[in-house]
């Protein structure tokens, strides 16, 4: 094994983050750890308003820690400036979103490869690439349609191969299911399960006691604050 | 770490698509520009045309005449230099010279002109008509045609023989129409016999009014002095040189007291219709463009805040701040490009309609066409510049916030 294999995906180390709105603090995150392995699943639940999106963002490099280290993929992303956190960030992370987030006038298979637009993949390989992943979440027969002409559950599949066209290391979903129904929902648990099969790291944000069930491991966030186990 | 790079065909292709998505809106926002350049073209363009159009017609016979005076100021009520009456004869010889001819007002008093030597109490016999004093070569020098008859010769004139020619509106009120009888007309108790019949001139319209009599007969008669114009016919290309020796043949002593009008140059006439036409018009064409470049930064900048989550989610897909702002001027250049090229060809075809309409020949400098899609490229550049940077500055995080 080597050392990008032992060393955790996710390694925060006293991490948090306060909001400053004039002269008023506010705490949205306290000084939390958190590792997360390399191939886990994991769910973060706690109530709206717990600070769940502000670690979200913080894993995702899209918010930067008030104090504490963050190592993703054994590097300090605190150290890196703002144009090597992007490129990290597009290399190492997959995002899925409650609101699908597809660009409307694009067709499914536009939508899947602007993800790699901005490393160097060449265009062609970027065609092949979006055609594989499409069809690993079962989309082959829609990569010309337009999302308006999807169903939700079709919508929230193209993004995730958006999310795992440029093979990240680490999967990050808020509320994937947040606008699903409990049917289709279902099978966009299934398509991550067979993701954890494959080896990805999954992070799943959600308050939907069903959602988490399907993790191995879950961690509360209350207050801004984390704990293992505990709902 | 090295930085991502991103070809440019992709953000070329991200930036067209950006525009193909929302045609409508596209169309509408390329129109300022197409306007402006349209009108920039278009202006060039009839400017050209006309200026080479009014040089043409000015050429055949503008730039063949050259008239010298010598009246003195606006009222020409100064002492006057008198024009020699071999001033034909000094002027001929000059090379260049085509025809020369001295015309003048007779004074003839208080007598009217009669065709008939009774007063007929019923009708109107006598007019009160204008007799100019001519020389010889006047009919060529004003490129005269006659009706009947011929135009009298310079025995005529030392002979003082009484002799008239009627320009056609003297001859209508005369009713004299032809000259084998030899009428005569009475300039008061003088009988003038009628010895030719204008029909037209190209120069000197006033002696198509008038009945004209040779100079020397004027000057024994009437006791005229001096002619006031000398018209000059010059071949093409001398009238530049012809003005400037006429005066000194004319009167050696003091040339500058005698007024020289030459036909405008032919390059510097051109300049001034292009001037006129342009000045006046490329201000529009550039407000319009103003205008255009307005509309563009508007839409762009609307475009940026409806497009906060697509910049967001492309942050969060690993976009930096210089794509995203690449991507939003690319899409301003691409508006201010297809404006331009649209622009230009409207432009062209008003030109080809105008020069159509007039039967002119279409001018245009084959630049004009080829830099306007530019200058609406750059409109566009330049109009996306502070929508493209408000694109960058955007915080992911807020962004993704917005939704697509």
């Amino acid at each position: 094994m080597t050392m990008a294999d032992v060393q955790p995906i996710v390694d925060l180390v006293d991490v948090s983050r306060t909001y400053v709105a004039g002269s008023i603090e506010v705490p949205a995150l306290r000084a939390s750890t958190l590792r997360i392995d390399r191939g886990e699943y994991v769910s973060i639940v706690g109530p709206s308003g717990s600070g769940k999106s502000t670690l979200l963002n913080i894993l995702g490099l899209l918010d930067r820690p008030s104090s504490g280290t963050y190592r993703l993929a054994g590097t300090d992303v605190g150290t890196l400036t703002e144009g090597e956190r992007t490129h990290l960030r597009g290399s190492t992370i997959g995002f899925v979103f409650q609101a699908f987030h597809l660009l409307p006038h694009r067709t499914v298979r536009e939508n899947v490869q602007l993800s790699m637009l901005y490393s160097d993949v060449r265009r062609s390989e970027r065609m092949d690439r979006a055609g594989e992943a499409l069809a690993r979440v079962g989309l082959s027969h829609r990569v010309e349609f337009k999302p308006v002409q999807l169903s939700g559950g079709e919508r929230q599949r193209v993004a995730i191969a958006r999310a795992i066209v440029s093979q990240p290391r680490l999967l990050l979903c808020d509320e994937p299911t947040g606008n699903l129904d409990s049917a289709t929902s279902a099978t966009i648990l299934d398509l991550f399960d067979d993701l954890r099969r494959d080896g990805l790291t999954l992070v799943v944000i959600t308050h939907d006691e069903d959602v988490s069930g399907h993790a191995e491991r879950r961690v509360a966030i209350v207050d801004g604050a984390l704990s293992e186990g505990a709902a | 770490m090295s930085r991502p790079k991103m070809a440019a065909t992709d953000l070329g292709s991200e930036a067209l698509a950006g525009l193909v998505g929302r045609p409508g809106r596209t169309v509408l926002t390329v129109l300022g520009t197409v306007l402006g350049i349209g009108a920039l073209v278009a202006t060039l363009g009839v400017a050209q045309t006309a200026g080479n159009q009014i040089v043409g017609a000015f050429d055949e016979l503008a730039a063949t005449s050259v008239v010298v005076s010598n009246q003195q100021g606006f009222f020409g009520d100064n002492v006057r230099v008198i024009i020699p009456a071999d001033a034909e004869d000094r002027l001929t010889r000059l090379n260049g010279v085509n025809a020369a001819g001295s015309i003048g007002p007779v004074n003839i008093g208080e007598r009217l002109l009669k065709s008939v030597p009774i007063d007929d109490p019923l009708g109107q016999t006598e007019f009160q008509i204008n007799v100019q004093a001519a020389t010889a070569g006047v009919l060529d020098a004003v490129r005269g045609r006659l009706v009947a008859g011929r135009w009298f010769d310079q025995g005529h004139s030392d002979r003082a023989d009484a002799v008239a020619i009627l320009g056609p509106g003297a001859a209508q009120k005369l009713n004299i129409f032809r000259v084998d009888q030899q009428p005569v007309v009475f300039i008061g108790e003088d009988a003038f016999v009628v010895m030719g019949l204008l029909a037209d001139v190209e120069r000197q319209p006033d002696l198509l009014n008038s009945v004209i009599i040779p100079d020397g007969t004027a000057r024994e008669m009437y006791g005229y002095e001096s002619a006031d114009t000398v018209q000059i016919d010059v071949a093409v290309g001398a009238a530049e040189l012809i003005a400037t020796q006429a005066a000194i043949a004319i009167n050696p002593d003091d040339p500058e007291t005698l007024r020289v009008q030459k036909p405008p140059e032919p390059a510097s006439l051109r300049r001034q219709v292009e001037g006129d036409v342009n000045s006046l018009f490329l201000v529009l064409g550039g407000v319009s463009l103003l205008v255009g470049a307005i509309g563009i930064a508007n839409v762009t900048l609307v475009s940026v805040l409806e497009r906060v989550g697509e910049i967001g989610l492309r942050r969060a897909v690993g976009a930096g701040r210089r794509h995203i702002a690449y991507q939003f001027l690319m899409e301003s250049t691409a508006m201010g490009l297809i404006g331009g090229i649209l622009g230009a060809s409207l432009g062209v075809l008003v030109v080809v309609a105008v020069s159509a309409s007039r039967t002119w020949t279409p001018v245009l400098d084959p630049l004009v066409p080829l830099v306007a899609p530019l200058l609406g490229a750059v409109t566009g550049l330049l109009a996306g510049v502070y929508p493209s940077l408000r694109a960058a500055s955007l915080e992911p995080v807020e962004a993704l916030r917005a939704g697509v």
